[in-house]
Protein backbone atom coordinates (compact mmCIF):
# COMPACT_ATOMS: atom_id res chain seq x y z
CA UNK A 1 0.00 0.00 0.00
CA UNK A 2 2.95 2.49 1.12
CA UNK A 3 4.60 1.78 -2.50
CA UNK A 4 1.51 2.02 -4.11
CA UNK A 5 1.04 5.49 -2.64
CA UNK A 6 4.65 6.04 -3.33
CA UNK A 7 4.36 5.63 -6.75
CA UNK A 8 1.29 7.09 -7.56
CA UNK A 9 2.99 10.56 -5.92
CA UNK A 10 5.85 10.18 -8.29
CA UNK A 11 3.60 9.88 -11.34
CA UNK A 12 1.62 13.24 -9.93
CA UNK A 13 5.18 14.74 -9.68
CA UNK A 14 6.27 13.65 -13.22
CA UNK A 15 3.16 14.66 -15.10
CA UNK A 16 2.89 18.03 -12.92
CA UNK A 17 6.53 18.60 -14.04
CA UNK A 18 6.03 17.93 -17.56
CA UNK A 19 3.11 19.99 -17.82
CA UNK A 20 4.77 22.93 -16.54
CA UNK A 21 7.26 22.61 -18.95
CA UNK A 22 4.97 22.00 -21.70
CA UNK A 23 3.51 25.17 -20.36
CA UNK A 24 6.44 27.45 -20.57
CA UNK A 25 7.50 30.35 -23.32
CA UNK A 26 9.60 28.42 -25.80
CA UNK A 27 9.72 31.50 -27.85
CA UNK A 28 13.23 32.39 -28.43
CA UNK A 29 14.14 35.58 -27.02
CA UNK A 30 15.71 38.22 -29.58
CA UNK A 31 12.99 36.48 -31.83
CA UNK A 32 11.46 39.07 -34.64
CA UNK A 33 7.88 38.29 -32.77
CA UNK A 34 9.94 39.71 -29.49
CA UNK A 35 11.07 42.84 -31.25
CA UNK A 36 8.05 43.05 -33.56
CA UNK A 37 6.15 43.19 -29.46
CA UNK A 38 8.15 45.41 -28.69
CA UNK A 39 7.97 48.03 -31.30
CA UNK A 40 4.36 47.67 -30.73
CA UNK A 41 4.45 48.63 -26.97
CA UNK A 42 7.10 51.25 -28.28
CA UNK A 43 4.27 52.41 -30.14
CA UNK A 44 1.15 52.20 -27.68
CA UNK A 45 3.16 53.79 -25.08
CA UNK A 46 4.46 57.03 -27.78
CA UNK A 47 1.02 57.31 -29.49
CA UNK A 48 -1.52 56.08 -27.02
CA UNK A 49 -0.76 56.35 -23.61
CA UNK A 50 1.91 59.10 -23.01
CA UNK A 51 0.69 61.90 -25.28
CA UNK A 52 0.96 65.02 -22.64
CA UNK A 53 -3.00 65.95 -23.88
CA UNK A 54 -4.07 62.39 -23.18
CA UNK A 55 -2.16 62.64 -19.38
CA UNK A 56 -4.00 66.11 -18.51
CA UNK A 57 -7.25 65.31 -19.82
CA UNK A 58 -7.24 61.86 -17.27
CA UNK A 59 -5.96 63.68 -14.67
CA UNK A 60 -7.35 67.41 -15.33
CA UNK A 61 -8.46 68.91 -12.02
CA UNK A 62 -10.32 71.81 -13.90
CA UNK A 63 -13.00 69.04 -14.50
CA UNK A 64 -12.72 68.39 -11.06
CA UNK A 65 -13.21 71.78 -10.14
CA UNK A 66 -16.43 72.63 -12.68
CA UNK A 67 -18.15 69.07 -11.31
CA UNK A 68 -17.16 70.23 -7.83
CA UNK A 69 -18.54 74.03 -7.97
CA UNK A 70 -21.41 73.91 -10.43
CA UNK A 71 -22.97 70.46 -10.32
CA UNK A 72 -25.15 68.32 -7.24
CA UNK A 73 -23.43 66.43 -4.66
CA UNK A 74 -24.62 63.15 -6.02
CA UNK A 75 -22.12 63.78 -8.85
CA UNK A 76 -19.25 64.07 -7.34
CA UNK A 77 -19.14 60.59 -6.39
CA UNK A 78 -19.72 59.02 -9.93
CA UNK A 79 -17.51 61.38 -11.57
CA UNK A 80 -14.38 60.49 -9.22
CA UNK A 81 -15.35 56.43 -9.86
CA UNK A 82 -15.17 57.10 -13.65
CA UNK A 83 -11.97 59.24 -12.73
CA UNK A 84 -10.41 56.88 -10.71
CA UNK A 85 -11.35 54.15 -13.04
CA UNK A 86 -9.48 55.64 -16.06
CA UNK A 87 -6.74 56.82 -13.94
CA UNK A 88 -6.30 53.10 -12.95
CA UNK A 89 -6.55 51.82 -16.34
CA UNK A 90 -4.05 54.02 -17.95
CA UNK A 91 -1.35 53.29 -15.08
CA UNK A 92 -2.30 49.33 -15.40
CA UNK A 93 -2.10 49.68 -19.40
CA UNK A 94 1.29 51.64 -18.77
CA UNK A 95 2.69 49.18 -16.41
CA UNK A 96 1.94 46.25 -19.08
CA UNK A 97 3.95 48.13 -22.08
CA UNK A 98 6.84 48.95 -19.65
CA UNK A 99 7.01 45.49 -18.99
CA UNK A 100 6.98 44.42 -22.45
CA UNK A 101 9.80 47.16 -23.14
CA UNK A 102 11.85 45.73 -20.32
CA UNK A 103 11.16 42.13 -21.14
CA UNK A 104 12.56 42.98 -24.76
CA UNK A 105 15.83 44.90 -23.68
CA UNK A 106 16.77 42.35 -21.26
CA UNK A 107 16.56 39.52 -23.81
CA UNK A 108 17.95 41.43 -26.51
CA UNK A 109 20.98 42.43 -24.57
CA UNK A 110 22.63 39.32 -24.38
CA UNK A 111 21.82 38.87 -28.10
CA UNK A 112 22.56 41.90 -30.21
CA UNK A 113 26.60 43.26 -30.03
CA UNK A 114 25.32 46.64 -31.24
CA UNK A 115 23.50 47.47 -28.21
CA UNK A 116 25.13 49.65 -25.80
CA UNK A 117 25.42 48.64 -22.14
CA UNK A 118 25.54 51.37 -20.97
CA UNK A 119 22.12 52.71 -22.67
CA UNK A 120 20.64 49.17 -21.35
CA UNK A 121 21.93 49.59 -18.11
CA UNK A 122 20.12 53.33 -17.80
CA UNK A 123 17.06 51.76 -19.36
CA UNK A 124 17.44 48.52 -17.10
CA UNK A 125 17.28 51.53 -14.23
CA UNK A 126 14.47 53.63 -15.61
CA UNK A 127 12.17 50.72 -16.22
CA UNK A 128 12.42 49.58 -12.81
CA UNK A 129 12.12 52.80 -11.41
CA UNK A 130 8.90 53.36 -13.41
CA UNK A 131 7.58 50.02 -12.95
CA UNK A 132 8.17 50.96 -9.27
CA UNK A 133 6.60 54.62 -9.09
CA UNK A 134 3.50 53.32 -11.09
CA UNK A 135 2.96 50.81 -8.65
CA UNK A 136 3.11 53.84 -5.99
CA UNK A 137 0.94 55.86 -7.94
CA UNK A 138 -1.87 52.92 -8.57
CA UNK A 139 -1.99 52.36 -4.73
CA UNK A 140 -2.26 56.10 -4.03
CA UNK A 141 -5.28 56.74 -6.82
CA UNK A 142 -6.81 53.69 -5.54
CA UNK A 143 -6.81 55.03 -1.85
CA UNK A 144 -6.51 58.78 -2.15
CA UNK A 145 -8.23 59.46 -5.65
CA UNK A 146 -7.29 60.32 -9.24
CA UNK A 147 -5.94 63.87 -7.78
CA UNK A 148 -3.93 62.15 -5.35
CA UNK A 149 -0.40 62.65 -6.89
CA UNK A 150 -0.64 65.27 -9.85
CA UNK A 151 3.32 65.71 -9.81
CA UNK A 152 3.98 62.06 -9.43
CA UNK A 153 1.46 61.37 -12.85
CA UNK A 154 3.40 64.41 -14.39
CA UNK A 155 6.91 62.74 -13.69
CA UNK A 156 5.90 59.36 -14.36
CA UNK A 157 4.79 59.99 -17.86
CA UNK A 158 8.34 62.28 -18.39
CA UNK A 159 10.34 59.58 -17.44
CA UNK A 160 8.44 56.91 -19.23
CA UNK A 161 8.47 59.21 -22.41
CA UNK A 162 12.62 59.90 -21.98
CA UNK A 163 12.80 55.94 -21.61
CA UNK A 164 10.81 54.98 -24.56
CA UNK A 165 13.02 57.51 -26.86
CA UNK A 166 15.85 55.70 -25.42
CA UNK A 167 14.27 52.46 -26.54
CA UNK A 168 13.03 54.18 -29.38
CA UNK A 169 17.26 55.05 -30.36
CA UNK A 170 18.28 51.53 -29.15
CA UNK A 171 16.56 49.42 -31.52
CA UNK A 172 17.05 52.01 -34.20
CA UNK A 173 19.22 50.05 -36.09
CA UNK A 174 17.17 47.08 -36.24
CA UNK A 175 15.22 47.87 -38.76
CA UNK A 176 12.07 46.28 -40.66
CA UNK A 177 14.34 45.26 -43.45
CA UNK A 178 16.00 42.99 -40.62
CA UNK A 179 13.25 41.56 -39.52
CA UNK A 180 12.76 38.40 -42.04
CA UNK A 181 17.00 37.68 -40.96
CA UNK A 182 15.67 38.17 -37.14
CA UNK A 183 13.68 35.24 -37.08
CA UNK A 184 16.54 32.95 -37.27
CA UNK A 185 17.79 33.34 -33.49
CA UNK A 186 21.43 32.55 -34.83
CA UNK A 187 21.39 35.36 -37.05
CA UNK A 188 20.44 37.60 -34.39
CA UNK A 189 24.03 37.18 -32.53
CA UNK A 190 25.30 38.75 -35.73
CA UNK A 191 23.95 41.86 -35.52
CA UNK B 1 -2.65 56.04 -58.82
CA UNK B 2 0.94 56.76 -56.35
CA UNK B 3 0.85 56.42 -52.67
CA UNK B 4 2.11 59.83 -53.46
CA UNK B 5 -0.71 60.49 -55.79
CA UNK B 6 -3.40 59.12 -52.99
CA UNK B 7 -1.86 61.06 -50.20
CA UNK B 8 -2.93 64.43 -51.96
CA UNK B 9 -6.31 63.36 -53.20
CA UNK B 10 -7.11 62.44 -49.91
CA UNK B 11 -5.91 65.84 -48.35
CA UNK B 12 -8.10 67.70 -50.93
CA UNK B 13 -11.11 65.77 -50.50
CA UNK B 14 -10.57 66.00 -47.21
CA UNK B 15 -10.69 69.87 -47.05
CA UNK B 16 -13.29 69.96 -49.41
CA UNK B 17 -15.31 68.02 -46.63
CA UNK B 18 -14.06 70.23 -43.81
CA UNK B 19 -15.39 73.23 -46.45
CA UNK B 20 -18.67 72.27 -47.34
CA UNK B 21 -20.34 70.18 -45.64
CA UNK B 22 -18.17 70.29 -42.13
CA UNK B 23 -18.61 73.95 -42.14
CA UNK B 24 -22.25 73.65 -41.05
CA UNK B 25 -21.20 71.69 -38.20
CA UNK B 26 -19.24 73.63 -35.66
CA UNK B 27 -19.75 71.49 -32.54
CA UNK B 28 -16.81 68.30 -33.08
CA UNK B 29 -19.75 66.45 -31.03
CA UNK B 30 -22.04 67.15 -33.93
CA UNK B 31 -19.18 66.08 -36.01
CA UNK B 32 -18.66 62.62 -34.77
CA UNK B 33 -21.62 61.88 -34.92
CA UNK B 34 -22.28 63.05 -38.47
CA UNK B 35 -19.31 60.81 -39.62
CA UNK B 36 -20.08 57.93 -37.79
CA UNK B 37 -23.37 57.71 -39.66
CA UNK B 38 -21.71 57.68 -42.63
CA UNK B 39 -19.93 54.52 -41.87
CA UNK B 40 -21.68 51.55 -42.96
CA UNK B 41 -21.31 49.26 -39.96
CA UNK B 42 -21.11 45.83 -41.61
CA UNK B 43 -17.92 47.48 -43.70
CA UNK B 44 -16.79 49.63 -41.59
CA UNK B 45 -16.42 51.97 -45.29
CA UNK B 46 -17.66 55.35 -45.12
CA UNK B 47 -19.58 56.55 -48.29
CA UNK B 48 -20.76 60.00 -49.45
CA UNK B 49 -21.77 60.21 -52.87
CA UNK B 50 -21.16 64.19 -53.25
CA UNK B 51 -17.46 63.81 -52.21
CA UNK B 52 -17.24 60.21 -54.25
CA UNK B 53 -18.44 62.02 -57.58
CA UNK B 54 -15.85 64.61 -57.35
CA UNK B 55 -13.32 62.05 -56.54
CA UNK B 56 -13.35 58.09 -56.15
CA UNK B 57 -14.98 56.33 -53.39
CA UNK B 58 -11.92 55.04 -52.13
CA UNK B 59 -10.17 58.64 -51.80
CA UNK B 60 -13.86 59.70 -50.40
CA UNK B 61 -13.48 56.87 -47.44
CA UNK B 62 -10.27 58.06 -46.76
CA UNK B 63 -10.90 61.66 -46.27
CA UNK B 64 -14.30 60.70 -44.47
CA UNK B 65 -12.13 58.52 -42.03
CA UNK B 66 -9.64 61.10 -41.67
CA UNK B 67 -12.44 63.81 -40.64
CA UNK B 68 -13.84 61.28 -38.54
CA UNK B 69 -10.26 60.81 -36.51
CA UNK B 70 -9.82 64.66 -36.44
CA UNK B 71 -13.40 64.94 -34.73
CA UNK B 72 -12.91 62.08 -32.04
CA UNK B 73 -9.40 63.63 -31.12
CA UNK B 74 -11.01 67.08 -30.84
CA UNK B 75 -13.75 65.99 -28.67
CA UNK B 76 -11.80 64.06 -26.12
CA UNK B 77 -9.66 66.61 -25.76
CA UNK B 78 -12.81 69.17 -24.72
CA UNK B 79 -12.99 69.76 -20.84
CA UNK B 80 -15.99 68.32 -19.45
CA UNK B 81 -17.81 71.68 -18.60
CA UNK B 82 -17.48 71.91 -23.11
CA UNK B 83 -18.30 68.39 -23.59
CA UNK B 84 -21.74 69.05 -21.36
CA UNK B 85 -22.43 72.31 -23.29
CA UNK B 86 -22.00 70.79 -26.64
CA UNK B 87 -24.48 68.20 -25.49
CA UNK B 88 -27.00 70.73 -24.63
CA UNK B 89 -26.47 72.22 -28.27
CA UNK B 90 -26.87 69.27 -29.68
CA UNK B 91 -30.24 68.31 -27.70
CA UNK B 92 -31.21 71.88 -28.74
CA UNK B 93 -30.40 70.90 -32.30
CA UNK B 94 -32.53 67.73 -32.45
CA UNK B 95 -35.59 69.30 -31.15
CA UNK B 96 -36.26 66.24 -28.46
CA UNK B 97 -37.40 66.56 -25.22
CA UNK B 98 -33.82 67.29 -23.11
CA UNK B 99 -35.37 64.27 -20.79
CA UNK B 100 -36.21 61.80 -23.41
CA UNK B 101 -32.64 62.48 -25.22
CA UNK B 102 -31.07 61.95 -21.78
CA UNK B 103 -32.87 58.39 -21.40
CA UNK B 104 -32.16 57.28 -24.91
CA UNK B 105 -28.43 58.35 -24.33
CA UNK B 106 -27.98 56.12 -20.93
CA UNK B 107 -30.25 53.22 -22.00
CA UNK B 108 -28.70 53.17 -25.46
CA UNK B 109 -25.06 54.57 -25.29
CA UNK B 110 -25.20 55.59 -29.12
CA UNK B 111 -21.86 56.63 -28.68
CA UNK B 112 -20.24 53.94 -28.10
CA UNK B 113 -20.92 52.98 -31.87
CA UNK B 114 -19.45 56.61 -32.86
CA UNK B 115 -15.54 56.20 -32.34
CA UNK B 116 -13.45 55.58 -35.51
CA UNK B 117 -11.82 51.75 -36.12
CA UNK B 118 -8.49 51.47 -34.45
CA UNK B 119 -8.95 54.04 -31.93
CA UNK B 120 -6.92 53.70 -28.55
CA UNK B 121 -9.13 51.87 -26.21
CA UNK B 122 -8.20 53.78 -23.16
CA UNK B 123 -8.73 57.16 -24.78
CA UNK B 124 -12.54 55.61 -25.86
CA UNK B 125 -12.64 54.39 -22.51
CA UNK B 126 -12.22 57.94 -21.31
CA UNK B 127 -14.84 59.82 -23.83
CA UNK B 128 -17.52 57.16 -22.85
CA UNK B 129 -16.71 57.83 -19.37
CA UNK B 130 -16.88 61.37 -19.71
CA UNK B 131 -20.14 61.06 -21.45
CA UNK B 132 -21.91 59.14 -18.83
CA UNK B 133 -20.89 62.06 -16.29
CA UNK B 134 -21.98 64.65 -18.41
CA UNK B 135 -25.34 62.69 -19.03
CA UNK B 136 -25.85 62.43 -15.11
CA UNK B 137 -25.04 66.08 -15.21
CA UNK B 138 -27.69 66.53 -17.99
CA UNK B 139 -30.04 64.29 -15.67
CA UNK B 140 -29.55 66.63 -12.70
CA UNK B 141 -30.07 69.73 -14.15
CA UNK B 142 -33.56 68.71 -15.71
CA UNK B 143 -36.51 70.07 -13.53
CA UNK B 144 -37.82 67.66 -11.66
CA UNK B 145 -41.58 66.52 -12.08
CA UNK B 146 -43.46 66.66 -9.08
CA UNK B 147 -46.14 64.28 -8.72
CA UNK B 148 -49.88 65.75 -9.20
CA UNK B 149 -51.52 66.60 -5.98
CA UNK B 150 -54.53 63.95 -5.70
CA UNK B 151 -58.02 65.92 -5.75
Amino acid sequence: MISLIFFLSVGVLLFSSLFLLARRNTRPEGSSSALVEARQALRTLQAGLLPLELVNRVFAEQDWEYVRSETPRCIHELFLDERKGIALLWLKQVRTQIRSLQRFHRGAARHYARLNPRTEVELALSFAALMGACKVLQVLVYVAGPYAAPRMVGLVANVANRACKTSEQSLGFLDAARLGALARPSDAAIL
Amino acid sequence: MTPATRRIDVAQAASDLRSRTLADIPRSLDRLIYLASMRDYNTGLYYHDGLASRFTQEVACEALADCHREAFSQLVGCSLRELVSQMEGYIDSTHTSPRDFVAAWKKLEPYRVAVPVETDPLTAQLLFSSFKIALAILEARLPSILPQPSA
